[in-house]
C-alpha cells in the first residue's frame, strides 16, 4: 500500500518565512565554481566539477552523496587541506587558501592528540593563537563543561568512548570560535544509538552556540534530521545534483523522524541517489543478483 | 574449553601465571639442557679426561683426549704388558660445565690481576660501557634530530637519505683501519666505530618512524591554527616520542654487537679483549663469563628501559603515571587513581544521558 507523501518542496508558511529570514543573513561561506582534478597513473581524474553554493550565517547545511562522490575532497578543500583546480572558496568574502582556525574541522577519525589530556586537547587551538595558559585553560574548561565532559578533563583520549572523543573534538574545534564548523562524517564510526544521541546533541550545541555548520554525511536520515538545506552530490565527477530546502520547522527532536514531510524529503533523496547510481551502471555493488529458489522462499512465508 | 586448548590459541594471550611460567622456562630449559649434557656422562661426552696415566709416557694427569686416541694408547700399553691409563668421559674443552662457569664468574670478578698493567673483568667492563655510551650518545645526538628532519621534510630526506643509505651498506668494522690511522690507537677509534655502526641506521630508522606519524593529526592541528614550528614541537615530536624511544632501545642493542669489533681495533681493550685473551689460553669458562655478562647487561638494560617507558608515556595503552613509579620505588601501597572516572565498564559505553542533560542545561544557561 503506497503512502501518500506531501511534495518535498511544500513548505508551511512558517517554514517559508524562516527560509526567507535565512536568505537575508550574510553569506559566511561562498563556494564558487570549485573544481578539482587529480593526476593519476591513468591520466587526470575529475573529482569535483563546478560546485557552487553558499552557506549563510547560523545555517546548518548538509552535503550528501554516496561514497566516491568527492564530498570528503570538497570539505578538505573548504578546510584548506587541499587546493582547488578551478574556482575559489570565499570565507566572509575573503579567499581562503591555507587551513586556519577560522574554519574548525571535525574528522570522522576523532584525531584527538593521544598524548594530551582532554583539557590540553581543547587548549591546543587556544594556545596556538597565543592565549596565555591560564586563560586558555579557563576557556577550555568552559567548552568541556558545554559538552558535558568536566569529569574527564584530565583523562587521556584512549580512556574515552567514541562518542566522548567526538564531543572533545567538537569542543576543541569550537574553542577557536570558528566562522564555520566543517564536519566530515563525524558520527560515521559510531554505533546507531550513540550516533542518534550525538545528532540531537549537535543540534543542541548549534542552537546555543553562535556557529554555522557544514556537515558531510552519507546517511539520509542524518541529513534530513540535521539540515536546513541539503546539497546532494552526484558522482563521477562530483557535481551538485540538487539543493533541497528541508521543509521542517525548528527546533526538532526525534519525533520528526515520523513526520510525513521528513519522509517526503528522505524519499526524494533516495530517488536522486538511487536513480543516479542506476545511470552509472558501472556500479554493481548496490544490486547483485541472487538465484531465486522458490522452495526456500516458501519456507519463510 | 579444556585446559590444553587454553595453552594454544591463535593470537590469544595467556593468563598472567602462564606467562610468568613460560618466561621462567625460557631461561630454565636451556640451562637444564646444558646441565644434562654436562653432568650426565652417558650423553655426548666424546672425550676422555685422563685420571691415572698408568705407565703411559704420552698422557699427563687431567689431560683431555679423544676416545679413539685413549683406546689406541691403552691398546699399545696392554700389548707391552704395561699398566693402562684410566680416565672418565668428558666433554670437549669448549663446553665447560655450568658449575665451572659459575665458579669462573666469581673468580673473574674478584681476582686481582697478576701484572700491574692488566685489568680485572669489572674494570674492563666499565671501560666497555663507557665506549658504548659515548659512541651511542654521539650518534643519538646527531642522528635523532637529523632523522626527524628527514622524516618531516622531503627536502632533507632527498638531500641526506640516499648517501646515508649508501654508507649504511659498508660494514662499520671496515672503517677500523681508517679510524686508527686518523684517531690513533686509544679509545677514539673505538667510539668512532660504534658511532659509524649506529648513526646511519639511526637516521634511517628515525626518519621512517617520523614518516609513520598519523597524517590526520597534522591536518587537525593545522585546522586548529598550528604553523610550522608548532606542528614540529606540538605534534610531530610528541607523536613519535614513544616509537623513538623504542627505536633507541633496539639500536642500543646494535651498539653492543659493534663493541666486539671496536674493542679489538687499535689497542685491544675492554670485555672483548678479555674474551679474546681467555679464548687463546683455552680458558673457555672465562669466555662464557664474558659472553654471558654482555648478554645480561644488554638484557637487563633493555628490560629496565622498556619498564620505564610505561611511565614516560602515560597516554599509551600500557602507560602509567610517574607517581605510580615513585610509589613503587618507595614501596608505598598502591592507591587507586583518582580524578578520572572510568567510562566503560560501569555505564553503557556512552553514559550519555546524564552528560547530555548537564550539557544542555549549561548551553541553555549560556544562551540566557
Amino acid at each position: 500500500m503506497p503512502i501518500e507523501l506531501p511534495d518535498y518542496r511544500d513548505k508551511s508558511p512558517e517554514v517559508a518565512l524562516r527560509f526567507e529570514r535565512i536568505n537575508h543573513r550574510p553569506v559566511v561561506l561562498h563556494v564558487d565554481r570549485v573544481g578539482k582534478t587529480f593526476a593519476s597513473r591513468h591520466g587526470p581524474v575529475e573529482a569535483l566539477r563546478d560546485i557552487t553554493f553558499q552557506v549563510r550565517h547560523r545555517e546548518f547545511v548538509c552535503i550528501i552523496g554516496k561514497s566516491g562522490c568527492g564530498k570528503s575532497t570538497l570539505v578538505r578543500i573548504l578546510a584548506g587541506l587541499e587546493s582547488t583546480s578551478n574556482g575559489r572558496v570565499l570565507l566572509n568574502g575573503r579567499q581562503a587558501h591555507e587551513p586556519g582556525p577560522d574554519r574548525g574541522m571535525v574528522f570522522q577519525g576523532y584525531t584527538l592528540f593521544p598524548w594530551l589530556t582532554v583539557k590540553k586537547n581543547v587548549m591546543f587551538g587556544l594556545r596556538c593563537r597565543g592565549k596565555f595558559p591560564a586563560e586558555a585553560e579557563r576557556d577550555a574548561m568552559e567548552w568541556i563543561e558545554m559538552v558535558g565532559l568536566t569529569p574527564f578533563a584530565n583523562a587521556y583520549p584512549r580512556q574515552l568512548s567514541g562518542g566522548m572523543k567526538q564531543r572533545v573534538a567538537i569542543a576543541r574545534a569550537l574553542a577557536n570560535q570558528p566562522q564555520i564548523l566543517l564536519m566530515d562524517e563525524p558520527f560515521g564510526a559510531l554505533d546507531a544509538q550513540t550516533r542518534a544521541k550525538m545528532q540531537s546533541y549537535l543540534l543542541d550545541i548549534w542552537q546555543n552556540v553562535e556557529v554555522t555548520i557544514l556537515f558531510i554525511t552519507h546517511d539520509l536520515d542524518e541529513a534530513v534530521f540535521l539540515a536546513d538545506r541539503i546539497v546532494v552530490l552526484d558522482a563521477n565527477p562530483g557535481r551538485i545534483e540538487e539543493i533541497i530546502e528541508v521543509p521542517l520547522p525548528r527546533l526538532r527532536d526525534e519525533t520528526i523522524f515520523l513526520d510525513p514531510r521528513f519522509l517526503a524529503v528522505k524519499k526524494r533523496l533516495e530517488d536522486i541517489i538511487y536513480q543516479t547510481s542506476q545511470e552509472n551502471s558501472g556500479d554493481t555493488e548496490e544490486r547483485f543478483p541472487i538465484k531465486r529458489e522458490e522452495r526456500l522462499v516458501r519456507d519463510i512465508l | 574449553m579444556t585446559s590444553r586448548a587454553q595453552w594454544f590459541r591463535i593470537h590469544q594471550d595467556l593468563s598472567t601465571g602462564r606467562r610468568v611460567f613460560l618466561k621462567i622456562c625460557a631461561f630454565v630449559l636451556p640451562l637444564a639442557l646444558w646441565c644434562v649434557v654436562s653432568y650426565v656422562p652417558s650423553i655426548w661426552h666424546p672425550d676422555i679426561q685422563v685420571i691415572d696415566v698408568g705407565d703411559s709416557a704420552f698422557f699427563s694427569p687431567g689431560m683431555l683426549t679423544t676416545k679413539a686416541e685413549f683406546a689406541h694408547q691403552n691398546a699399545k700399553l696392554l700389548a707391552r704388558h704395561e699398566r693402562p691409563a684410566t680416565g672418565i668421559a668428558a666433554n670437549p674443552v669448549f663446553l665447560p660445565t655450568p658449575g665451572a662457569v659459575l665458579k669462573a664468574f666469581y673468580t673473574a670478578f674478584t681476582a686481582k690481576p697478576i701484572n700491574r698493567d692488566e685489568y680485572t673483568l669489572g674494570h674492563s667492563l666499565w671501560h666497555s660501557i663507557q665506549i658504548i655510551f659515548w659512541g651511542f650518545f654521539a650518534s643519538a645526538v646527531i642522528g635523532i634530530p637529523l632523522g626527524v628532519l628527514c622524516g618531516s621534510f622531503s627536502f632533507f630526506a632527498y638531500l641526506f637519505e640516499p648517501f646515508i643509505d649508501f654508507i649504511r651498506y659498508m660494514p662499520a668494522p671496515a672503517f677500523g683501519a681508517l679510524c686508527v690511522a686518523i684517531m690513533g690507537i686509544a679509545d677514539a677509534p673505538k667510539i668512532a666505530i660504534i658511532f659509524i655502526g649506529t648513526f646511519f641506521q639511526m637516521v634511517l630508522v628515525v626518519a621512517n618512524t617520523t614518516r609513520l606519524i598519523d597524517h590526520s593529526l597534522l591536518e587537525a592541528a593545522q585546522t586548529l591554527g598550528a604553523r610550522k614550528a608548532k606542528l614540529m614541537t606540538g605534534v610531530v615530536l610528541p607523536a613519535i616520542l614513544p616509537n623513538l624511544y623504542n627505536d633507541t632501545r633496539i639500536l642500543l642493542g646494535w651498539a653492543w654487537t659493534y663493541l666486539i669489533i671496536a674493542e679489538l681495533t687499535g689497542a685491544a681493550s675492554g670485555i672483548s679483549y678479555f674474551i679474546y685473551q681467555q679464548g687463546r689460553y683455552f680458558h673457555f669458562a672465562n669466555v662464557y663469563v664474558g659472553i654471558i655478562t654482555i648478554g645480561i647487561i644488554g638484557f637487563v638494560t633493555d628490560q629496565v628501559l622498556a619498564y620505564l617507558g610505561k611511565f614516560f608515556f602515560p597516554w599509551q595503552a600500557n602507560g602509567a603515571s610517574f607517581k605510580s613509579l615513585f610509589n613503587f620505588l618507595l614501596f608505598l601501597p598502591r592507591r587507586p587513581a583518582k580524578g578520572i572516572p572510568r567510562p566503560a565498564p560501569a555505564a553503557p559505553p556512552e553514559a550519555p544521558d546524564a552528560d547530555t542533560q548537564t550539557a544542555m542545561e549549561v548551553s541553555v544557561a549560556r544562551a540566557h
